[in-house]
């Protein structure tokens, strides 16, 4: 579905520009949240097939002509495991904002480099 | 300034690179060949209705327990980094509505975290999502109730055995000579019952159990790190 | 064969079931962990034996009952048994190494390391794009979260930068992964067979960028760096080497999607990544960071070398690629494991690695391996991709390359010879042997063989090519035993070396006869006077014999391998004993950068030279092939920068200077006329096969101008050795301006007097160590009168400079004549009038080496200065007595070498009897010698006669204005005596070549200095350096 792919890219691109463009660490992390986001509705829109139905073979389907009936399985099953990796992901920044913050106060991505050259 | 301009040189760069996607982009009239081999195969291989469950517990049976790793690693770099520093100091109260609604809501999310993980090869759900729902049940009881202390041990222990029974279960296929994670190490039963497509259930029902105590240790991790608060007004 | 799926189960319970353990027992959990990481070896080492017994071809092994593309299969070959081992091994080692700091640390540092392992093999296992996505992940977030085993403000930010990169990375790589399924209905990479071209190319470049990311090239590596520079050393041996070998493994396995301008682009930014992480690593005085420099610097190294040997066949590939990473592997790990141990900062601060003997030796084992000398797997590597490089015309991936590896090779022997020399005292923190250290130990062995093994089974060296490497180490056995002991073993040694290369190997061609006297007979002469050594003299003999057997080597190496090996084992060697000299820090670092600039052009020279036909040395099988041009000139560059050619001659004074005084002899006498010999090579191919170009001709005004330069800058020196090392300069100039001449007498002249000025510069060499030896100062002004101290030195230079300076009676005369005489007739007058003007001036400083060392009065400071020890009069008068004999008997030496030249050119000499005839006259060396003799016996039987009328005048009764000089010999005429000479130079006497280098060097390291202020220590900033990097690199390709 071009709306939807149009609307994954959309939050792509504003998830990543507020990563480059805030300077709070929380909300570089919402930036990758939401540009993350993005990705799955760009998976999932890529395996959309117009006027299907979900790929459950359950008494709604015609089971013998299934494979005429249901949308593309694989990008949900992928969009699964990205969610779930996604999360892991944002939690464990999540984790570092907080222990950062519980150093030196402070959240701004400014204050963190010690380390440079 | 200069930075400024960058980022917007970037943004647009990234725009133009993956505008060509969307102009060429022609809606899929049929399923690509592996996907329709998958449809097929969930029904007469495997006897799971659900195909994306089909997919997810059999044929990228590997992702998912990967997926399983990338959850249990987050739990323990969690765990990791915010060891040791727990403090009781807690000025926050609860309202009255949370408490009363939680009291009876709780047992209902958990049950439903379980119907939907037991029946993952029969409805839309699964592991993952069952999981999500038990630990927004154990997140519910936290934030309702200030004395609520989950046993840290007992989530480990739930953690570790459901994932070893899952590689186990994997192994047995292995073992069997017939795949790892091969679902036919059980009987694949009769379609669209419950008990059937082989080991899927007891797989999704593991993951259930598994994601639901890793994501409610996350969350009570977190939850118990208040230390970071302290610290602050100690500095002021 | 076990089904790889085992690594990832054994590795996944462990996970698992490891927090229950831990409530039972720490230990029990130790156990664990080293038990999976165990097992693991074990399996891929199973593996890696199954395949090198039998060809099983690549073995597939897919998962849920389904073959692929329906379900997720692991591919296991050679290749990815070969890296599977490497990567476990360096985990179950690091393992051990972190077993201590696991104890102490929370479970989860255990497992995360598993996980990281684990994230590895699967990443490098599987041939699904989405479960590469997975592991990729799980590697990742494994990697980010065990970066905060050490806890501290840096570690964390540093780990928070990394997390951000990795994120947007994950996303590029997981939204190209799902744009290819789209497009090509597969996510398994051996059933996607379709080209991503136009729109899809997308699709791929987002997978690509990802890796390269997680790669950290350049410029989008500052989080790494960072990493790199906080994080605990184990930890940051994993991610050099674990995470990156991972990932560069699941790069090779994308290549065939990408589309060649693409993989080229991505090649050149491999190539960038090195030029730059070294360039940048110039300026850093972190140790840490500076392994992380160049550790990224590596990768890209490795990344280049994966994508422009694609067209290879799989051995060499093999042996290029697998090189390099068996290289980077060894090496960086271990400095990353002593890095751990030395505990600072500050690369200065490396030199309590002296605490511990043979700590030091593998730091020197590591930095040699990574600097890609022999025997090293880096070198093979590099030899073999810089060749395959030329065979494909990749000159601007060669020039990137070569130029990184040179400032790599600046700061990792500034490094290591701060290390091995700086100040140090014993009280400093010292480290104390451990399991560690044991462990390092074991590590730098198992490169040390590795190299071997490729030494030996690959290319199947001669026993005489690994002679050099098995004596050093023979010799450091026994290097318990006295100095003199091990001085007699090696000149026996060396006597049984020579004759058995005179015997057995038979030389084809006479010139290599009057080479391995010069190389060994003048070595085992010079080797008299290491006998004087009365303490242990830790390591000496192993190198000298070392660098001796090189020079053997080199005269019958067959093919350019076997003399390249034998060129960078001299330069070892030689750069070691180099580096023995008490102040020899600044003066070895300069001999090893210009050697390594000098390897460098000899292996593009090599490279760009035609195959040798058969296996007949180097000096037969060259007359037969046409040498294109640029091979001519580099490969003349490349040994000119070893004998000290004008222009490239500055590491020259220092190092011979600097050397301890009878390592000089060598260098100055023998290791000049390595460079020649090369030079000779090179002269031997243009004979037959002359370009069109007449090189020769410059190259001769180039010998003629540094004979001159040589003889002026000799002169204004106040240190005896500086002014004997110039004037090597000076001698080496005309050398090459006989040999670049093309004519039967030009290189008469120039093997006569390779020949003299190895004897009587030995001669000088050591009359001055003695010297030295006995007033402990090199300053000449400082000396005086010595003459009646020393006679017998006296004796020994006065003869030998009477030799330097060609006049008569002794032979330095003849090779005057024939050289002058070889000029006439070659027509090159200009050139003869230049260097008879050189030699006018060699008389300036010959006559100071007499004047103010042996003649004046003494000083009161060598009242008691008595003659130098027996063991360097000995080696003197043999030298002097063969000068003497050859100045007599001229056509015993002149005969032989005119055979030799007349085997290239028509010989147009006559020798009768004691006369040598050319077309300008003749020479009558026997003659000469009687009437000299004569003049000489006239006058001195007037100065015996008279001399009891001498008054002696105090030397220092002046006075200034009432005031005693600070130093007074320094008003003493013998002190800058020539001062008005330079005056008359005007502006030529500035040392411009000198400012020059000094000049590109501080050039380069504010360039480095330039670009890593790019790494600004923001998160942020590096995130857009991703996403600039995205878009610029997408619109280069398009």
């Amino acid at each position: 579905m071009i709306e939807t792919l149009i609307l994954g890219f959309i939050l792509l691109l504003i998830g990543l520009y507020a990563m480059l463009s805030q300077k709070n660490i929380i909300k570089i992390i919402l930036g990758f949240s939401i540009a993350d986001t993005g990705v799955h509705i760009i998976i999932v829109s890529l395996g959309y097939l117009k006027g299907r139905r979900a790929p459950i073979l359950d008494s709604a389907v015609d089971i013998a002509n299934s494979v005429k009936e249901v949308v593309d399985p694989i990008p949900s099953a992928l969009v699964l495991t990205a969610i779930v990796i996604g999360l892991a992901t944002t939690a464990l920044m999540l984790v570092f904002a907080a222990e950062l913050h519980k150093r030196k106060a402070s959240f701004s991505i400014d204050d963190y480099k010690e380390l440079k050259w | 300034m200069i930075n400024k301009l960058l980022i917007i040189i970037g943004i647009i760069g990234m725009l133009l690179i993956l505008l060509p996607i969307l102009v060429n982009f022609q809606s899929p009239t049929n399923l690509s060949a592996l996907a329709e081999e998958y449809v097929r195969g969930s029904v007469n291989d495997l006897k799971s209705p659900n195909v994306v469950t089909s997919v997810v517990v059999t044929y990228r049976g590997l992702d998912t327990l990967g997926e399983v790793t990338v959850l249990f690693l987050a739990t323990l770099g969690v765990g990791f980094l915010l060891e040791n520093k727990k403090n009781k100091s807690t000025q926050r109260t609860v309202s009255e509505n949370i408490r009363t609604t939680s009291s009876f809501l709780v047992s209902l999310i958990m049950v439903l975290g379980i119907y939907i993980f037991t029946h993952g090869h029969l409805s839309p759900g699964g592991g993952f999502q069952g999981g999500v729902v038990i630990a927004s049940g154990f997140l519910l009881l936290i934030l309702s109730d200030l004395d609520f202390k989950i046993s840290h041990a007992i989530l480990r222990f739930v953690e570790s055995i459901s994932g070893l029974v899952y590689v186990l279960i994997g192994l047995i296929g292995l073992v069997l000579t017939i795949g790892f994670l091969n679902p036919a190490i059980l009987p694949l039963g009769k379609y669209g019952d419950l008990f059937s497509a082989g080991a899927i259930p007891l797989i999704y029902s593991l993951i259930g159990l598994k994601v639901g105590s890793e994501l409610t240790n996350i969350i009570a991790t977190m939850g118990s790190d208040r230390s970071s608060e302290s610290v602050v007004k100690e500095e002021r | 064969m076990v089904n790889p799926l085992y690594l990832i189960i054994i590795s996944l319970m462990a996970g698992f079931v490891l927090p229950l353990l831990d409530r039972v027992n720490r230990k029990l959990s130790l156990a664990t962990f080293i038990g999976v990481l165990l097992a693991n070896t074990v399996i891929t080492g199973f593996w890696m034996h199954g395949f090198i017994q039998a060809d099983l071809g690549t073995l597939s092994f897919s998962t849920a009952g389904f073959t692929a593309p329906l379900s997720i299969n692991f591919q296991l070959g050679i290749l990815e048994a070969f890296v599977l081992l490497a990567i476990n091994l360096i985990g179950l080692l690091t393992g051990i190494y972190l077993l201590k700091k696991f104890n102490e640390s929370p479970l989860a540092g255990m497992i995360l390391f598993i996980m990281v392992v684990m994230g590895a093999n699967g990443l490098i296992l599987t041939r699904d794009l989405f479960n590469a996505f997975v592991f990729m992940e799980i590697l990742s977030i494994s990697t980010i979260a065990i970066i905060t085993l050490k806890r501290t403000n840096e570690s964390l930010s540093s780990g928070f930068k990394y997390m951000l990169a990795s994120g947007i990375a994950s996303i590029f790589f997981l939204l190209g992964v799902v744009f290819i399924y789209f497009f090509s209905g597969s996510l398994n990479l051996d059933f996607i067979n379709i080209n991503f071209t136009d729109y899809r190319l997308i699709a791929v470049y987002m997978v690509a960028i990802a890796l390269l990311i997680e790669l950290k090239m350049f410029p989008v590596n500052g989080w790494a760096l960072d990493v790199y520079e906080s994080t605990d050393a184990g930890v940051a041996t994993i991610i050099s080497v674990i995470n990156s070998t991972a990932i560069a493994f699941m790069f090779y396995k994308i290549m065939p999607l990408l589309p060649s301008n693409f993989l080229y682009i991505f090649g050149i930014i491999g190539a960038l990544t090195y030029l730059m992480s070294n360039l940048m690593g110039l300026k850093q005085e972190n140790a840490r960071r500076l392994l992380g420099y160049s550790s990224i610097g590596q990768m890209g190294l490795l990344l280049a070398s994966i994508i422009f040997t694609a067209g290879l066949e799989p051995v060499l590939r093999i042996m290029i690629v697998g090189g390099f990473f068996l290289n980077h592997l060894i090496a960086k790990t271990g400095l990353f494991w002593i890095s751990g141990l030395i505990k600072k900062e500050k690369l200065k601060d490396w030199r309590v690695i002296r605490s511990n003997k043979s700590l030091m030796i593998m730091f020197g084992i590591f930095i040699f391996a990574l600097s890609g000398f022999p025997p090293f797997a880096g070198f093979w590597a590099k030899w073999e991709f810089v060749k395959s490089l030329l065979a494909g015309q990749n000159i601007l991936i060669i020039a990137l390359i070569l130029l990184g590896s040179l400032f790599e090779v600046i700061y990792m022997f500034r490094w290591f010879i701060q290390t091995v020399k700086g100040e140090y005292k014993e009280d400093e923190l010292s480290i104390m042997p451990s399991g560690k250290v044991i462990l390092t130990t074991l590590l730098g062995t198992l490169g040390f063989g590795l190299g071997i093994l490729i030494m030996k089974n690959y290319y199947g060296f001669n026993f005489l090519f690994t002679l050099p490497i098995l004596s050093l180490l023979f010799i450091y056995l026994i290097d318990f035993l006295p100095a003199k002991i091990k001085g007699i073993m090696s000149l026996g040694g060396l006597a049984y070396y020579g004759y058995y290369l005179y015997t057995l190997v038979q030389f084809e061609n006479p010139i290599q006869i009057l080479f391995g006297v010069i190389f060994l007979v003048g070595s085992g002469v010079n080797l008299i006077s290491t006998l004087n050594r009365s303490e242990i003299s830790k390591g000496f003999y192993g190198l000298l014999m070392m660098m001796i057997f090189s020079f053997g080597s080199l005269l019958i190496a067959r093919s350019y391998l076997e003399f390249f090996l034998s060129w960078e084992l001299m330069t070892i060697a030689s750069f070691l004993l180099i580096l023995r000299g008490k102040n020899a820090q600044k003066a070895s670092l300069m001999y090893m950068i210009f050697s390594i600039a000098g390897a460098y052009l000899m292996m593009v020279g090599f490279g760009f030279a035609p195959e040798l036909i058969g296996s007949s040395a180097l000096i037969t099988g060259l007359t037969y092939v046409q040498l294109p041009l640029i091979s001519i000139i580099l490969l003349a560059l490349g040994f000119m920068i070893k004998s000290g050619v004008l222009g490239v001659h500055v590491w020259l004074p220092e190092a011979h200077a600097e050397a301890e005084a009878d390592v000089s002899s060598f260098i100055s006498a023998i290791l000049l006329k390595a460079g020649i010999w090369g030079f000779l090579l090179v002269a031997i191919s243009v004979v037959w096969n002359a370009p069109q170009f007449d090189v020769y001709y410059w190259m001769g005004w180039l010998g003629v101008f540094t004979a001159l330069v040589g003889a002026f800058l000799a002169s204004f020196q106040e240190d005896a050795k500086r002014l004997l090392a110039y004037s090597s300069m000076s001698q080496v100039g005309y050398i090459i301006a006989a040999i670049s001449m093309l004519s039967h007498l030009g290189w008469v002249s120039a093997f006569y007097l390779s020949l003299n000025h190895m004897m009587f510069k030995s001669a000088l060499f050591i009359a001055i160590a003695g010297v030295y030896y006995r007033t402990h100062t090199r300053n000449m002004y400082e000396m005086g009168g010595l003459i009646k101290k020393m006679p017998l030195s006296f004796i020994s230079v006065l003869i030998s400079i009477i030799a330097v300076s060609g006049v008569p009676p002794l032979s330095g005369f003849g090779s005057k004549w024939l050289m002058y005489s070889s000029f006439i007739e070659r027509g090159w007058y200009l050139q003869a009038a230049v260097l008879f003007f050189a030699s006018a001036v060699s008389f300036l400083y010959l006559y100071r080496l007499i004047h103010t060392i042996f003649l004046g009065q003494a000083k009161y400071e060598h009242k008691d200065v008595k003659e130098a020890p027996v063991w360097f009069i000995i080696p003197q008068y043999i030298f002097i007595g063969a000068i003497m004999v050859l100045s007599t008997f001229p056509n015993l030496l002149i005969k032989p070498l005119s055979a030799m030249a007349s085997q290239y050119f028509n010989s147009n000499i006559v020798i009768d009897g004691y006369n040598v005839y050319s077309s300008y006259g003749h020479w009558n060396g026997n003659l000469i010698m009687l009437v000299t003799m004569g003049v000489f016996i006239v006058p001195l039987f007037f100065l015996i006669l008279f001399i009891g009328k001498i008054t002696k005048v105090k030397q220092f009764n002046i006075v200034y204005a009432a005031e005693r000089p600070e130093s007074p010999q320094t008003t003493h005429v013998a002190h800058n005596m020539y001062a008005h000479y330079r005056k008359a130079l005007g502006g030529w006497g500035k040392p411009r070549i000198w400012d020059f280098w000094h000049g590109s060097a501080e050039w380069a390291h504010t360039m480095g200095d330039f670009f890593r202020r790019i790494y600004s220590g923001n998160g942020q900033t590096y995130l857009l350096h991703i996403i600039l990097f995205f878009v610029v690199v997408f619109f280069l390709g398009v």
